[in-house]
Protein backbone atom coordinates (compact mmCIF):
# COMPACT_ATOMS: atom_id res chain seq x y z
CA UNK A 1 0.00 0.00 0.00
CA UNK A 2 3.36 2.12 0.08
CA UNK A 3 2.73 3.04 -3.82
CA UNK A 4 -0.53 4.03 -3.36
CA UNK A 5 0.16 6.17 -0.32
CA UNK A 6 2.41 7.95 -2.42
CA UNK A 7 0.49 8.82 -5.11
CA UNK A 8 -2.23 9.93 -3.04
CA UNK A 9 0.13 11.64 -0.59
CA UNK A 10 -0.41 14.87 1.46
CA UNK A 11 0.73 16.71 -1.46
CA UNK A 12 -2.29 16.30 -2.90
CA UNK A 13 -4.08 16.97 0.66
CA UNK A 14 -5.96 20.71 0.80
CA UNK A 15 -4.36 22.47 3.76
CA UNK A 16 -7.76 23.19 5.40
CA UNK A 17 -10.38 20.57 6.12
CA UNK A 18 -13.13 19.82 4.03
CA UNK A 19 -15.03 19.21 6.56
CA UNK A 20 -15.02 20.13 10.06
CA UNK A 21 -17.06 17.99 12.65
CA UNK A 22 -17.67 19.88 16.15
CA UNK A 23 -20.38 20.98 18.18
CA UNK A 24 -22.20 23.92 16.45
CA UNK A 25 -22.27 26.93 18.16
CA UNK A 26 -25.48 28.90 19.56
CA UNK A 27 -25.56 30.81 16.48
CA UNK A 28 -25.76 28.85 12.94
CA UNK A 29 -25.48 30.89 9.54
CA UNK A 30 -28.02 29.65 6.92
CA UNK A 31 -24.93 28.32 5.05
CA UNK A 32 -26.54 29.29 1.96
CA UNK A 33 -23.11 27.79 0.30
CA UNK A 34 -23.52 24.22 1.16
CA UNK A 35 -27.49 24.64 0.30
CA UNK A 36 -26.29 25.94 -3.46
CA UNK A 37 -23.82 22.41 -3.77
CA UNK A 38 -27.12 20.40 -3.05
CA UNK A 39 -29.05 22.20 -6.13
CA UNK A 40 -29.47 19.02 -7.83
CA UNK A 41 -30.74 17.33 -4.69
CA UNK A 42 -33.16 20.02 -4.17
CA UNK A 43 -34.28 19.24 -7.94
CA UNK A 44 -34.46 15.33 -7.82
CA UNK A 45 -36.80 15.40 -4.74
CA UNK A 46 -38.88 17.60 -6.50
CA UNK A 47 -38.82 15.45 -9.31
CA UNK A 48 -39.78 12.59 -7.21
CA UNK A 49 -42.43 14.35 -5.27
CA UNK A 50 -44.31 15.32 -8.55
CA UNK A 51 -43.01 11.63 -10.11
CA UNK A 52 -44.86 9.62 -7.22
CA UNK A 53 -48.33 11.55 -6.44
CA UNK A 54 -50.12 10.34 -9.21
CA UNK A 55 -48.23 6.76 -10.11
CA UNK A 56 -50.83 3.98 -10.02
CA UNK A 57 -54.07 6.53 -10.45
CA UNK A 58 -56.29 6.06 -13.18
CA UNK A 59 -56.51 9.78 -13.82
CA UNK A 60 -53.03 10.79 -12.99
CA UNK A 61 -52.51 14.58 -13.42
CA UNK A 62 -56.16 15.50 -14.00
CA UNK A 63 -56.31 14.77 -10.31
CA UNK A 64 -54.86 18.52 -9.97
CA UNK A 65 -57.73 20.39 -11.78
CA UNK A 66 -60.38 17.76 -10.25
CA UNK A 67 -59.88 19.05 -6.88
CA UNK A 68 -60.93 22.35 -7.19
CA UNK A 69 -63.53 22.22 -9.80
CA UNK A 70 -65.64 20.07 -8.10
CA UNK A 71 -65.28 22.68 -4.89
CA UNK A 72 -65.91 25.37 -7.10
CA UNK A 73 -69.23 23.65 -8.42
CA UNK A 74 -70.52 22.36 -5.01
CA UNK A 75 -69.31 26.83 -3.82
CA UNK A 76 -70.89 27.89 -6.67
CA UNK A 77 -74.53 25.99 -5.87
CA UNK A 78 -74.32 26.61 -2.43
CA UNK A 79 -72.65 29.89 -1.55
CA UNK A 80 -73.35 31.48 -4.97
CA UNK A 81 -76.85 30.36 -6.13
CA UNK A 82 -78.15 29.68 -2.45
CA UNK A 83 -76.70 31.89 -0.05
CA UNK A 84 -75.85 34.74 -2.89
CA UNK A 85 -72.94 36.00 -1.81
CA UNK A 86 -71.99 39.15 -3.68
CA UNK A 87 -69.03 38.87 -5.97
CA UNK A 88 -68.58 42.23 -6.41
CA UNK A 89 -69.74 41.92 -10.37
CA UNK A 90 -67.51 38.65 -11.07
CA UNK A 91 -69.39 35.19 -12.22
CA UNK A 92 -69.34 33.10 -9.20
CA UNK A 93 -67.58 30.30 -11.02
CA UNK A 94 -64.66 32.07 -12.16
CA UNK A 95 -65.15 34.15 -8.83
CA UNK A 96 -64.39 30.83 -6.99
CA UNK A 97 -62.10 29.12 -8.90
CA UNK A 98 -59.67 31.67 -8.77
CA UNK A 99 -59.94 31.72 -4.87
CA UNK A 100 -59.62 28.25 -4.99
CA UNK A 101 -56.36 28.12 -6.92
CA UNK A 102 -54.63 30.00 -5.25
CA UNK A 103 -56.19 28.32 -1.95
CA UNK A 104 -55.70 24.68 -2.94
CA UNK A 105 -52.41 25.43 -4.32
CA UNK A 106 -51.02 27.10 -0.76
CA UNK A 107 -52.68 25.17 1.89
CA UNK A 108 -51.03 21.60 -0.11
CA UNK A 109 -47.55 23.28 -0.34
CA UNK A 110 -47.83 24.10 3.25
CA UNK A 111 -49.29 20.86 4.42
CA UNK A 112 -46.92 18.94 2.30
CA UNK A 113 -43.81 21.11 3.50
CA UNK A 114 -44.82 20.74 6.99
CA UNK A 115 -44.83 16.87 7.16
CA UNK A 116 -42.18 16.16 5.08
CA UNK A 117 -39.20 15.69 7.42
CA UNK A 118 -41.50 12.95 8.80
CA UNK A 119 -41.83 11.69 5.71
CA UNK A 120 -37.83 11.34 4.75
CA UNK A 121 -36.80 10.20 8.22
CA UNK A 122 -35.01 7.32 6.16
CA UNK A 123 -32.81 9.95 4.80
CA UNK A 124 -32.45 12.25 7.42
CA UNK A 125 -30.95 9.63 9.67
CA UNK A 126 -28.49 8.13 6.95
CA UNK A 127 -27.12 10.58 4.85
CA UNK A 128 -26.39 14.08 5.33
CA UNK A 129 -27.47 16.83 3.13
CA UNK A 130 -28.71 20.41 3.97
CA UNK A 131 -32.27 19.48 5.56
CA UNK A 132 -33.66 22.55 4.10
CA UNK A 133 -33.76 21.01 0.94
CA UNK A 134 -36.64 18.39 2.27
CA UNK A 135 -39.63 20.90 2.93
CA UNK A 136 -38.16 23.13 -0.18
CA UNK A 137 -38.88 20.50 -2.31
CA UNK A 138 -41.92 19.58 -0.60
CA UNK A 139 -43.33 22.96 -1.01
CA UNK A 140 -41.97 23.66 -4.05
CA UNK A 141 -43.16 20.78 -6.27
CA UNK A 142 -46.56 22.11 -5.88
CA UNK A 143 -46.17 23.95 -8.42
CA UNK A 144 -46.41 21.90 -11.28
CA UNK A 145 -50.17 21.00 -9.77
CA UNK A 146 -50.98 24.86 -9.60
CA UNK A 147 -49.75 25.48 -13.41
CA UNK A 148 -52.09 22.03 -14.35
CA UNK A 149 -54.90 23.59 -12.47
CA UNK A 150 -54.35 27.62 -13.71
CA UNK A 151 -55.33 25.85 -17.46
CA UNK A 152 -58.80 25.67 -16.39
CA UNK A 153 -58.86 29.37 -15.18
CA UNK A 154 -57.29 30.32 -18.47
CA UNK A 155 -60.56 28.38 -20.37
CA UNK A 156 -62.64 30.01 -17.69
CA UNK A 157 -61.54 33.57 -18.23
CA UNK A 158 -61.59 33.39 -22.11
CA UNK A 159 -65.31 32.00 -21.49
CA UNK A 160 -66.38 34.84 -19.84
CA UNK A 161 -64.52 37.51 -22.11
CA UNK A 162 -62.23 39.10 -19.92
CA UNK A 163 -59.40 41.07 -21.41
CA UNK A 164 -55.60 40.57 -20.47
CA UNK A 165 -54.71 43.59 -18.91
CA UNK A 166 -51.08 45.29 -17.88
CA UNK A 167 -52.25 43.42 -14.65
CA UNK A 168 -51.47 40.11 -15.26
CA UNK A 169 -48.04 40.82 -15.05
CA UNK A 170 -48.32 41.07 -11.33
CA UNK A 171 -49.54 37.18 -10.84
CA UNK A 172 -45.84 36.22 -11.41
CA UNK A 173 -44.81 37.99 -8.23
CA UNK A 174 -48.51 37.01 -6.40
CA UNK A 175 -47.60 33.11 -7.35
CA UNK A 176 -44.35 33.64 -6.22
CA UNK A 177 -45.66 35.16 -2.79
CA UNK A 178 -47.85 32.26 -1.79
CA UNK A 179 -44.71 30.31 -2.53
CA UNK A 180 -42.91 31.79 -0.46
CA UNK A 181 -45.90 32.47 2.61
CA UNK A 182 -46.10 28.38 2.13
CA UNK A 183 -42.03 28.29 2.41
CA UNK A 184 -42.24 30.00 5.86
CA UNK A 185 -44.69 28.23 7.73
CA UNK A 186 -44.26 25.03 5.72
CA UNK A 187 -40.16 25.19 7.13
CA UNK A 188 -40.90 25.98 10.58
CA UNK A 189 -44.14 23.57 11.10
CA UNK A 190 -41.86 20.41 9.03
CA UNK A 191 -39.25 21.25 12.41
CA UNK A 192 -41.62 21.25 15.31
CA UNK A 193 -43.05 18.14 13.63
CA UNK A 194 -39.84 16.35 14.09
CA UNK A 195 -40.53 16.76 17.84
CA UNK A 196 -44.42 17.62 18.57
CA UNK A 197 -46.51 15.12 15.79
CA UNK A 198 -49.59 17.00 17.16
CA UNK A 199 -48.32 19.47 13.84
CA UNK A 200 -49.49 16.66 11.52
CA UNK A 201 -53.44 16.51 13.77
CA UNK A 202 -53.75 20.44 14.18
CA UNK A 203 -52.73 21.37 10.53
CA UNK A 204 -55.74 19.89 9.06
CA UNK A 205 -58.26 21.39 10.71
CA UNK A 206 -56.30 25.13 11.74
CA UNK A 207 -55.69 24.83 7.39
CA UNK A 208 -59.73 24.33 7.05
CA UNK A 209 -60.14 27.17 9.77
CA UNK A 210 -57.61 29.67 7.72
CA UNK A 211 -59.54 29.29 4.39
CA UNK A 212 -62.83 30.39 6.39
CA UNK A 213 -60.87 33.61 7.45
CA UNK A 214 -59.35 34.27 3.84
CA UNK A 215 -61.28 36.02 1.66
CA UNK A 216 -62.22 32.22 -0.83
CA UNK A 217 -65.90 31.86 -0.71
CA UNK A 218 -66.62 35.75 -0.24
CA UNK A 219 -64.73 38.70 -1.03
CA UNK A 220 -63.20 40.97 1.38
CA UNK A 221 -65.71 44.02 0.23
CA UNK A 222 -68.63 42.34 1.98
CA UNK A 223 -66.43 42.87 5.72
CA UNK A 224 -67.88 45.95 7.43
CA UNK A 225 -65.28 48.80 6.88
CA UNK A 226 -64.36 48.85 10.48
CA UNK A 227 -63.08 45.35 10.59
CA UNK A 228 -61.24 45.44 7.52
CA UNK A 229 -58.11 45.97 8.84
CA UNK A 230 -58.56 42.48 10.98
CA UNK A 231 -59.11 40.88 7.49
CA UNK A 232 -56.09 41.81 6.37
CA UNK A 233 -53.80 40.79 9.22
CA UNK A 234 -54.06 37.51 7.85
CA UNK A 235 -51.27 37.55 4.98
CA UNK A 236 -53.39 35.52 2.70
CA UNK A 237 -55.89 38.19 1.97
CA UNK A 238 -53.72 40.06 0.24
CA UNK A 239 -52.26 37.54 -2.12
CA UNK A 240 -56.26 36.27 -2.76
CA UNK A 241 -57.70 39.98 -3.33
CA UNK A 242 -54.63 40.68 -5.28
CA UNK A 243 -54.82 37.64 -7.79
CA UNK A 244 -58.72 38.68 -8.55
CA UNK A 245 -57.90 42.69 -8.34
CA UNK A 246 -55.12 41.37 -11.59
CA UNK A 247 -57.25 38.91 -13.26
CA UNK A 248 -60.72 41.00 -13.32
CA UNK A 249 -59.42 44.72 -13.90
CA UNK A 250 -59.77 45.83 -10.70
CA UNK A 251 -57.47 48.20 -8.38
CA UNK A 252 -54.74 46.42 -6.38
CA UNK A 253 -54.87 46.83 -2.86
CA UNK A 254 -51.55 48.03 -2.57
CA UNK A 255 -51.64 48.66 1.44
CA UNK A 256 -52.64 45.00 2.17
CA UNK A 257 -50.43 43.50 -0.41
CA UNK A 258 -47.31 45.44 1.26
CA UNK A 259 -48.28 43.86 4.26
CA UNK A 260 -48.56 40.31 3.16
CA UNK A 261 -44.85 40.80 1.62
CA UNK A 262 -43.40 42.34 5.12
CA UNK A 263 -45.13 38.98 6.52
CA UNK A 264 -43.62 36.88 4.57
CA UNK A 265 -40.36 38.05 4.53
CA UNK A 266 -40.60 38.00 8.32
CA UNK A 267 -42.14 34.46 8.95
CA UNK A 268 -39.33 33.37 6.01
CA UNK A 269 -36.76 35.01 7.77
CA UNK A 270 -37.63 33.41 11.20
CA UNK A 271 -38.74 30.23 10.10
CA UNK A 272 -34.66 29.54 8.42
CA UNK A 273 -33.04 31.00 11.67
CA UNK A 274 -35.28 28.41 14.15
CA UNK A 275 -34.92 25.50 11.65
CA UNK A 276 -31.35 25.57 11.36
CA UNK A 277 -31.34 25.76 15.34
CA UNK A 278 -33.59 22.43 15.58
CA UNK A 279 -32.14 20.89 12.29
CA UNK A 280 -29.10 19.44 14.34
CA UNK A 281 -31.06 17.17 17.07
CA UNK A 282 -33.45 15.56 13.87
CA UNK A 283 -31.59 12.86 13.64
CA UNK A 284 -31.69 11.73 17.22
CA UNK A 285 -35.69 12.85 17.68
CA UNK A 286 -37.01 11.72 14.30
CA UNK B 1 2.62 12.41 5.34
CA UNK B 2 -0.47 14.30 6.90
CA UNK B 3 -3.77 12.45 8.02
CA UNK B 4 -6.69 12.81 6.05
CA UNK B 5 -8.57 11.97 8.90
CA UNK B 6 -8.33 13.60 12.21
CA UNK B 7 -10.39 12.40 15.11
CA UNK B 8 -9.57 14.24 18.63
CA UNK B 9 -11.37 13.37 21.61
CA UNK B 10 -14.71 12.90 19.49
CA UNK B 11 -17.48 11.91 22.44
CA UNK B 12 -21.31 11.98 22.13
CA UNK B 13 -23.75 11.84 24.83
CA UNK B 14 -27.52 10.77 24.39
CA UNK B 15 -30.12 11.02 26.72
CA UNK B 16 -32.15 7.87 27.68
CA UNK B 17 -35.52 7.63 28.97
CA UNK B 18 -35.20 7.27 32.71
CA UNK B 19 -37.29 4.01 34.13
CA UNK B 20 -40.03 6.31 35.74
CA UNK B 21 -41.50 7.90 32.69
CA UNK B 22 -42.82 5.94 29.45
CA UNK B 23 -40.50 5.13 26.84
CA UNK B 24 -42.53 6.89 23.77
CA UNK B 25 -40.55 7.54 20.40
CA UNK B 26 -41.29 11.16 20.11
CA UNK B 27 -43.00 13.44 22.48
CA UNK B 28 -46.39 15.27 22.05
CA UNK B 29 -46.86 19.19 23.10
CA UNK B 30 -49.00 18.00 26.22
CA UNK B 31 -46.23 15.84 27.56
CA UNK B 32 -43.49 18.52 27.11
CA UNK B 33 -45.92 21.33 28.75
CA UNK B 34 -46.12 19.26 31.71
CA UNK B 35 -42.71 18.03 31.99
CA UNK B 36 -42.13 21.88 32.27
CA UNK B 37 -44.17 22.09 35.08
CA UNK B 38 -43.13 19.54 36.36
CA UNK B 39 -38.77 19.78 36.08
CA UNK B 40 -38.48 22.82 38.66
CA UNK B 41 -39.81 20.35 41.29
CA UNK B 42 -37.71 18.08 40.25
CA UNK B 43 -34.72 20.65 40.31
CA UNK B 44 -35.92 21.43 44.01
CA UNK B 45 -35.81 17.63 45.21
CA UNK B 46 -32.40 17.33 44.00
CA UNK B 47 -32.11 13.83 43.49
CA UNK B 48 -29.14 13.61 40.76
CA UNK B 49 -31.58 12.04 38.58
CA UNK B 50 -29.94 13.67 35.03
CA UNK B 51 -27.11 11.77 36.05
CA UNK B 52 -29.19 8.57 34.90
CA UNK B 53 -30.89 10.42 31.94
CA UNK B 54 -27.62 10.15 29.67
CA UNK B 55 -25.11 7.52 28.32
CA UNK B 56 -21.61 8.19 26.86
CA UNK B 57 -21.54 6.58 23.50
CA UNK B 58 -18.64 7.62 22.94
CA UNK B 59 -15.89 9.29 25.18
CA UNK B 60 -12.97 10.97 23.96
CA UNK B 61 -12.25 8.76 21.03
CA UNK B 62 -9.21 9.59 18.74
CA UNK B 63 -7.36 8.39 15.92
CA UNK B 64 -5.70 9.18 12.84
CA UNK B 65 -6.03 7.66 9.03
CA UNK B 66 -3.88 8.34 5.89
CA UNK B 67 -4.76 8.93 2.65
CA UNK B 68 -5.30 5.96 0.73
CA UNK B 69 -5.60 3.36 3.90
CA UNK B 70 -8.42 1.02 4.64
CA UNK B 71 -9.06 1.35 8.36
CA UNK B 72 -11.57 -1.56 9.72
CA UNK B 73 -13.96 -0.63 12.86
CA UNK B 74 -14.43 -3.64 15.19
CA UNK B 75 -16.05 -4.15 18.80
CA UNK B 76 -19.47 -5.62 20.36
CA UNK B 77 -22.50 -4.53 20.10
CA UNK B 78 -23.33 -0.96 21.23
CA UNK B 79 -19.85 -0.42 21.59
CA UNK B 80 -20.48 3.25 19.48
CA UNK B 81 -19.45 1.78 15.73
CA UNK B 82 -22.23 3.22 14.23
CA UNK B 83 -22.35 6.36 16.68
CA UNK B 84 -18.65 6.99 15.30
CA UNK B 85 -19.68 6.67 11.78
CA UNK B 86 -23.09 8.82 12.44
CA UNK B 87 -20.74 11.52 13.80
CA UNK B 88 -18.15 11.70 10.89
CA UNK B 89 -21.37 11.41 8.32
CA UNK B 90 -22.54 14.69 10.22
CA UNK B 91 -26.08 13.23 10.59
CA UNK B 92 -25.68 13.58 14.32
CA UNK B 93 -23.60 16.54 16.04
CA UNK B 94 -20.71 15.40 18.72
CA UNK B 95 -21.17 16.73 22.53
CA UNK B 96 -17.50 17.57 22.38
CA UNK B 97 -14.57 17.08 20.52
CA UNK B 98 -13.58 17.88 17.31
CA UNK B 99 -13.07 15.74 13.73
CA UNK B 100 -11.59 16.79 10.65
CA UNK B 101 -11.69 15.45 7.19
CA UNK B 102 -9.33 16.85 4.27
CA UNK B 103 -11.46 15.07 1.14
CA UNK B 104 -15.19 14.89 -0.30
CA UNK B 105 -16.77 12.40 2.09
CA UNK B 106 -19.60 9.44 1.29
CA UNK B 107 -21.34 7.93 3.86
CA UNK B 108 -22.78 4.59 3.11
CA UNK B 109 -25.00 3.76 6.14
CA UNK B 110 -27.23 1.18 4.49
CA UNK B 111 -28.20 0.11 0.75
CA UNK B 112 -30.78 1.89 -1.07
CA UNK B 113 -31.33 5.08 1.09
CA UNK B 114 -33.77 7.31 -0.31
CA UNK B 115 -35.10 4.48 -2.88
CA UNK B 116 -38.74 4.97 -3.51
CA UNK B 117 -40.75 1.21 -3.92
CA UNK B 118 -43.04 3.27 -6.58
CA UNK B 119 -39.87 4.57 -8.95
CA UNK B 120 -38.40 3.10 -11.54
CA UNK B 121 -35.07 1.36 -11.41
CA UNK B 122 -33.85 3.79 -14.14
CA UNK B 123 -35.28 6.70 -11.48
CA UNK B 124 -34.22 4.86 -8.72
CA UNK B 125 -30.59 5.32 -9.45
CA UNK B 126 -30.48 8.77 -10.39
CA UNK B 127 -32.62 9.75 -7.16
CA UNK B 128 -29.76 7.72 -4.72
CA UNK B 129 -27.37 8.81 -6.73
CA UNK B 130 -28.11 12.53 -6.14
CA UNK B 131 -28.85 11.69 -2.51
CA UNK B 132 -25.30 9.90 -1.75
CA UNK B 133 -23.93 13.23 -3.41
CA UNK B 134 -23.33 12.31 -7.10
CA UNK B 135 -23.51 15.03 -9.79
CA UNK B 136 -26.45 14.36 -12.37
CA UNK B 137 -23.32 14.00 -15.17
CA UNK B 138 -21.84 11.67 -13.05
CA UNK B 139 -24.97 9.16 -12.52
CA UNK B 140 -25.01 9.79 -16.29
CA UNK B 141 -21.49 8.69 -17.06
CA UNK B 142 -21.90 5.95 -15.05
CA UNK B 143 -25.46 4.65 -15.38
CA UNK B 144 -24.40 1.38 -17.84
CA UNK B 145 -21.82 0.11 -15.79
CA UNK B 146 -24.42 0.66 -12.63
CA UNK B 147 -26.48 -1.77 -14.36
CA UNK B 148 -24.47 -3.63 -15.74
CA UNK B 149 -22.92 -4.55 -12.25
CA UNK B 150 -26.15 -4.92 -10.59
CA UNK B 151 -27.14 -7.18 -13.22
CA UNK B 152 -31.21 -5.43 -13.75
CA UNK B 153 -30.91 -4.56 -17.63
CA UNK B 154 -34.23 -5.84 -18.04
CA UNK B 155 -36.00 -4.61 -15.85
CA UNK B 156 -34.46 -0.83 -15.26
CA UNK B 157 -37.69 0.41 -16.29
CA UNK B 158 -40.10 -1.59 -14.02
CA UNK B 159 -40.97 -0.29 -10.49
CA UNK B 160 -38.51 -1.54 -7.86
CA UNK B 161 -41.79 -2.71 -5.91
CA UNK B 162 -41.97 -5.21 -8.35
CA UNK B 163 -38.14 -6.68 -8.12
CA UNK B 164 -36.95 -9.94 -6.26
CA UNK B 165 -35.39 -8.99 -2.89
CA UNK B 166 -32.01 -9.99 -4.32
CA UNK B 167 -32.28 -7.70 -7.30
CA UNK B 168 -33.40 -4.72 -5.08
CA UNK B 169 -29.84 -4.60 -3.06
CA UNK B 170 -27.81 -5.39 -5.98
CA UNK B 171 -29.02 -2.35 -7.65
CA UNK B 172 -28.86 -0.23 -4.43
CA UNK B 173 -25.26 -1.75 -3.96
CA UNK B 174 -23.91 -1.16 -7.43
CA UNK B 175 -24.94 2.54 -7.33
CA UNK B 176 -23.37 2.94 -4.13
CA UNK B 177 -20.38 1.04 -5.08
CA UNK B 178 -20.17 3.81 -8.01
CA UNK B 179 -19.53 6.92 -6.14
CA UNK B 180 -16.40 8.33 -6.33
CA UNK B 181 -15.22 10.20 -3.03
CA UNK B 182 -12.32 10.75 -1.46
CA UNK B 183 -13.40 9.44 1.62
CA UNK B 184 -15.59 6.13 2.38
CA UNK B 185 -17.65 5.75 5.32
CA UNK B 186 -18.84 2.38 4.82
CA UNK B 187 -21.88 0.64 7.74
CA UNK B 188 -22.12 -3.15 7.31
CA UNK B 189 -22.87 -3.07 3.46
CA UNK B 190 -20.73 -4.98 1.93
CA UNK B 191 -22.41 -8.77 2.47
CA UNK B 192 -25.65 -8.28 0.30
CA UNK B 193 -27.58 -10.79 -2.24
CA UNK B 194 -26.35 -14.44 -3.13
CA UNK B 195 -23.05 -16.27 -2.50
CA UNK B 196 -21.39 -15.08 -5.85
CA UNK B 197 -22.79 -11.27 -6.23
CA UNK B 198 -21.73 -11.19 -2.34
CA UNK B 199 -18.28 -12.19 -4.03
CA UNK B 200 -18.44 -9.87 -6.26
CA UNK B 201 -19.35 -6.73 -3.86
CA UNK B 202 -15.99 -7.69 -1.59
CA UNK B 203 -14.17 -7.99 -5.43
CA UNK B 204 -15.19 -3.97 -6.14
CA UNK B 205 -14.71 -3.29 -2.58
CA UNK B 206 -11.08 -4.23 -2.62
CA UNK B 207 -10.82 -2.56 -5.85
CA UNK B 208 -12.36 0.63 -4.47
CA UNK B 209 -9.71 0.59 -2.25
CA UNK B 210 -6.77 -0.08 -4.44
CA UNK B 211 -7.66 3.58 -6.03
CA UNK B 212 -6.40 5.37 -3.34
CA UNK B 213 -9.21 6.13 -1.77
CA UNK B 214 -9.92 6.38 1.92
CA UNK B 215 -12.51 4.03 3.60
CA UNK B 216 -13.76 3.40 6.77
CA UNK B 217 -15.23 0.11 7.52
CA UNK B 218 -17.11 -1.04 10.52
CA UNK B 219 -18.35 -4.18 9.88
CA UNK B 220 -18.97 -7.88 11.84
CA UNK B 221 -17.79 -10.03 9.31
CA UNK B 222 -14.52 -10.37 11.05
CA UNK B 223 -13.09 -12.52 8.30
CA UNK B 224 -13.09 -9.39 5.76
CA UNK B 225 -11.09 -7.44 7.77
CA UNK B 226 -7.54 -8.88 7.40
CA UNK B 227 -8.31 -9.13 3.88
CA UNK B 228 -9.47 -5.83 3.29
CA UNK B 229 -7.65 -3.49 6.11
CA UNK B 230 -4.80 -2.55 6.54
CA UNK B 231 -5.13 -0.85 10.04
CA UNK B 232 -8.31 -1.58 12.64
CA UNK B 233 -9.73 0.03 15.75
CA UNK B 234 -11.34 -1.71 18.68
CA UNK B 235 -14.12 -0.12 20.35
CA UNK B 236 -15.71 -1.07 23.98
CA UNK B 237 -18.06 0.97 25.73
CA UNK B 238 -17.53 3.97 23.43
CA UNK B 239 -13.54 4.13 23.63
CA UNK B 240 -10.56 2.97 22.01
CA UNK B 241 -9.46 -0.26 23.30
CA UNK B 242 -6.90 -0.73 21.15
CA UNK B 243 -5.32 0.56 17.29
CA UNK B 244 -2.98 -0.76 15.10
CA UNK B 245 -2.35 -3.59 12.14
CA UNK B 246 -5.31 -5.05 11.40
CA UNK B 247 -4.29 -8.55 12.84
CA UNK B 248 -3.10 -7.35 15.70
CA UNK B 249 -6.20 -5.97 16.83
CA UNK B 250 -8.19 -8.57 15.46
CA UNK B 251 -6.42 -11.21 18.24
CA UNK B 252 -7.29 -8.26 20.46
CA UNK B 253 -10.95 -8.31 19.99
CA UNK B 254 -10.90 -12.09 19.95
CA UNK B 255 -8.83 -12.66 23.16
CA UNK B 256 -11.55 -10.06 24.59
CA UNK B 257 -14.05 -12.57 23.61
CA UNK B 258 -12.77 -15.14 25.35
CA UNK B 259 -12.36 -13.83 28.58
CA UNK B 260 -15.48 -12.24 28.72
CA UNK B 261 -17.88 -14.68 26.80
CA UNK B 262 -21.26 -12.20 27.72
CA UNK B 263 -20.05 -9.80 25.40
CA UNK B 264 -20.03 -11.95 22.47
Amino acid sequence: MVSIGSSYGSAELPDKPVVVIERAKSWVGLNLRDLWSYRELLYFLMWRDVKVRYKQTLLGASWAIIQPLVTMIVFTYFFGKLARVPTDGVPYTVFFYTGLLVWTYFSNALINGANSLVGNANLITKVYFPRLIIPSAAVLSGLLDFAIASLLLVGLLIYYGFPVTVQYLMLLPLVALATALALGFGIWLSALNVRYRDVRYALSFLVQIWMFVSPIIYPSSVVPQEWRWLMVLNPMTGIVEGFRASLFGKPIQWTALGYSTMFTVMILLYSAYAFRRMERHFAELI
Amino acid sequence: MRPIIKVENLSKQFRIQPANRPAVRYDTLRESLVEALRSPLRRVRGNGQAADDTIWALKNVSFEVMPGEVMGVIGPNGAGKSTLLSLLSRIIEPTAGRAELFGRVASLLEVGTGFHPDLSGRENIYLNGAVLGMRRREIDGRFDEIVAFAEVEKFIDTAVKRYSSGMYVRLAFAVAAHLNPEILLVDEVLAVGDASFQRKCLGKIDEVTRSGRTVLLVTHNLGVIPQLCERAILLSHGQVASCGLAQEVLDCYISMNSTSPADL
